[in-house]
Order: structure tokens, then sequence, then C-alpha cells
């Protein structure tokens, strides 16, 4: 049987990890996988962070509305957040940057400080975004800015999968875990699919429901952690159509879909959306697949996933 | 006379052997939802995943933790 040959690393702000279906963790290819994800996790990183002055990302909010040359990662994720904001009828809108800042999500969360929210001045939901592919560079309507922080992670772990992939082409299955947004494709050393754990936020520690995926992403997004402000009152999680923190959504929701970018976007577009919402959103969708915990009550399957009782296990094995 | 009989025992056995069958085949009983540990998943191409039981896994997704440097 193969083995599982992992490595593990802090980025993006949160903990990452990278893993390997290998016969042996001394093969160097299974090391030339390993390191070429974590090197592309920094590349992205160097482009597309919002609280590095010198990133790719930082240099377009800070430059006024004027053109910048950024690099073809940063261009692909704008790409795909604008993409994103269309598909979504505006639900995710990655230039929510002002409202947050106001909200007090002004830096790097461990640096975070108690203050008070407060308004964002002439902020509004949809600001324009252009990209030039042919020259390799964006710019922002005046006064705009991005934080791609509802794709960002996602993006990065599709691209370090790929990355280790292209480094190892032999490889059987691999992995990215980038804080939660994951990315796998083939074999996990088990020789079936991978499997992937929810954790249950109302109980931390627990396991709510464990996914089994052979290709594709997988991404949660939530109000029980990263909160902040007076009293932690306050969450990452802005609705464009009222630039505050989203009152109406689930404590959690967690997104299969084909890729992790998608799956990070879908999930941050529930996350602040009703049962209701939630449901027609996901049912519309037919990729995308959804466990939605509500705030009180059980968890609610949406799309293609439905919670089975052990009975069912039994039979299914 | 003895025919009428074995119909009517033939019937009995039948009904009898059909109820027994419908029985056994009920459909089991759902446990809550709040109970349920499991997940089927379909994926892009409607190909049906395996369904776990508390198997140990390869990561964990969740709201991204902020980590100290």
């Amino acid at each position: 049987m193969s083995a599982l040959c992992r490595t593990e690393w802090r980025a993006v702000g949160t903990a990452c990890a990278a893993a390997v279906t290998a016969d042996s963790p001394d093969e160097t290819h299974v090391r030339a996988a390993l390191a070429a994800a974590q090197h592309e996790v920094a590349a992205c990183e160097r482009e597309l962070s919002r609280f590095d002055p010198a990133s790719d990302l930082s240099r377009v909010n800070a430059a006024g509305g004027r053109w910048t040359h950024v690099g073809r990662r940063l261009l692909e994720a704008l790409r795909l957040a604008v993409s994103a904001r269309e598909a979504t009828s505006g639900r995710f809108d990655p230039t929510v940057l002002p409202a947050l800042a106001a909200a007090g999500y002004d830096r790097s969360f461990e640096l975070l400080e108690e203050r008070p929210a407060v308004a964002a001045a002439g902020w509004r939901a949809g600001a324009a975004i252009e990209l030039d592919e042919r020259y390799g560079r964006a710019r922002l309507e005046p006064g705009a800015a991005v934080d791609l922080g509802g794709i960002g992670k996602g993006y990065a772990a599709g691209r370090a999968l790929d990355a280790m992939l292209d480094a190892s082409p032999d490889l059987a299955g691999g992995l990215v875990d980038l804080g939660g947004d994951i990315a796998v494709w083939g074999e996990s050393p088990e020789g079936g699919p991978w499997l992937i754990a929810v954790a249950d936020p109302r109980h931390p520690g627990q396991t709510l429901a464990v996914l089994a995926l052979e290709d594709g992403g997988v991404a949660t997004s939530g109000r029980d952690a990263r909160r902040f402000g007076p009293g932690r009152s306050l969450h990452h999680l802005i609705d464009p159509e009222t630039g505050e923190s989203a009152l109406a959504g689930p404590l959690t929701v967690t997104v299969v879909a084909p890729d992790p970018a998608a799956a990070e976007v879908h999930a941050t577009t529930v996350a602040i959306a009703g049962v209701g919402e939630a449901e027609a959103y996901i049912a519309e969708r037919p990729p995308l697949s959804a466990l939605y915990v509500p705030q009180t009550g059980p968890p609610i399957p949406l799309g293609e996933l439905s919670l089975a009782t052990q009975r069912l296990v039994v039979r299914a094995a | 006379m003895q025919r009428i009989w074995i119909v009517v025992l033939s019937v009995w056995a039948m009904l009898a052997i059909v109820a027994v069958l419908a029985w056994s085949s009920r459909p089991a009983a759902p446990l809550p939802s709040t109970s349920a540990q499991t997940v089927v998943v379909k994926g892009p191409g409607g190909k049906q995943r395996l369904v776990v039981l508390k198997a140990p896994t390869h990561a964990t997704t969740a709201t991204s933790a902020a980590v100290r440097p």
C-alpha cells in the first residue's frame, strides 16, 4: 500500500499542508512535488496578499486608479473574481475591502486591535476592475480597493496542486490544504478517494461529517472564526448590499465544487445567505454541493450532498 | 372437500409468506439528522462517492483560523 507523504508549513496567514500518495517519502519526485506546492503558495502570496505592502495587489490598491503591471497569478485571480461577481449577481464582490477595513479588519488578523467600526465613507459595491491581459496590467476605479480573501486561498490551493502534478506527473494523487480550503486530485494512499473531515463549528475538535473526493475542491466559510471588534461582535463576511458584517447566513457552510477557487467563492457567497436563498443558490448550480450549518438547528445538506444514516452506510459499504 | 381445504391452506400460506417478506424489507427508520456523521457526495460526473463512518481523514475543512507567526 502507498504511503501518505505530507509536509506542513505556515503561509497566507494560516496553517498549510501538502500531501501526496507515494511509495516512499524519500523519493526525489515526492520531495520535488511537495517543494513545488510550497513554492507556488509563496508565489501566490507575493502577488495576492493585501497585508503585504509590496504585493502586486497592494500596489494595485494603492495606485489610485492608474494602470499597474502585475504578475500572471494576480491577473488570473482578478479575472476569476470579476467573473464570480457577475455569476453571483454581486453577492460575491472582491471590492468590499474599504467596507471590511472600516469595520475594523484593516490588517492581518493576528495584529488586529479592538476598535469600534466606522462607516466606509463613499464606498459602494461593484467598483470597476479593469484588466489588460496583453500587457499584464490591472487598474481599479479610483477610491476602490480589492480583497481576494474570498477566493485567494482556494485559487492558490488549486495552483499548488497543479504545480505538484507538473513537478511529478506520475503521482497517484495529491492534496493541498490552505487553512481549510482544500484541493484534491487522484487516489489517497488507501487507494480510494481523499477523506475530508468537516469540522463541527459548535463542538471544537469534533467532526461533523466526512467528505470523500477524488477530484475537486472544498472550502468552508463562516462566522465562527475571525471575529473582531467590540465584544467580537463583527465578522469578516461583508454583505455587499449593506457594506457591513452580514446579519443573515449560517454559522458555517462547506461547499464542494469542481475546483477549490470556485468552492471558496461559493462558500463566501452562501455564508451571507439565509437557508432558503442558499438552497435555491446551490440548486441552480448543479456541480455544487454544500453542508449548511445554521446558527441554530441541525446541519442541512444541499445539492448532491445528503446526510446518510448509519444503516445506509452499512449497505453502501 | 379435500381440494377446498388444500386451496384455503395454500392461500393462507401464500399470505403468510408475503407478510413475512414485507416485514423483513421495511425501510430503515432514519436517524435524527443531528446524529448523522456521514455524507454521500456525487461528483461532477454524477458518480456517487464513498460513504464513510468515522474513518481516518486526510485533512479538515473549517473556517480558516489565523495562525500567529
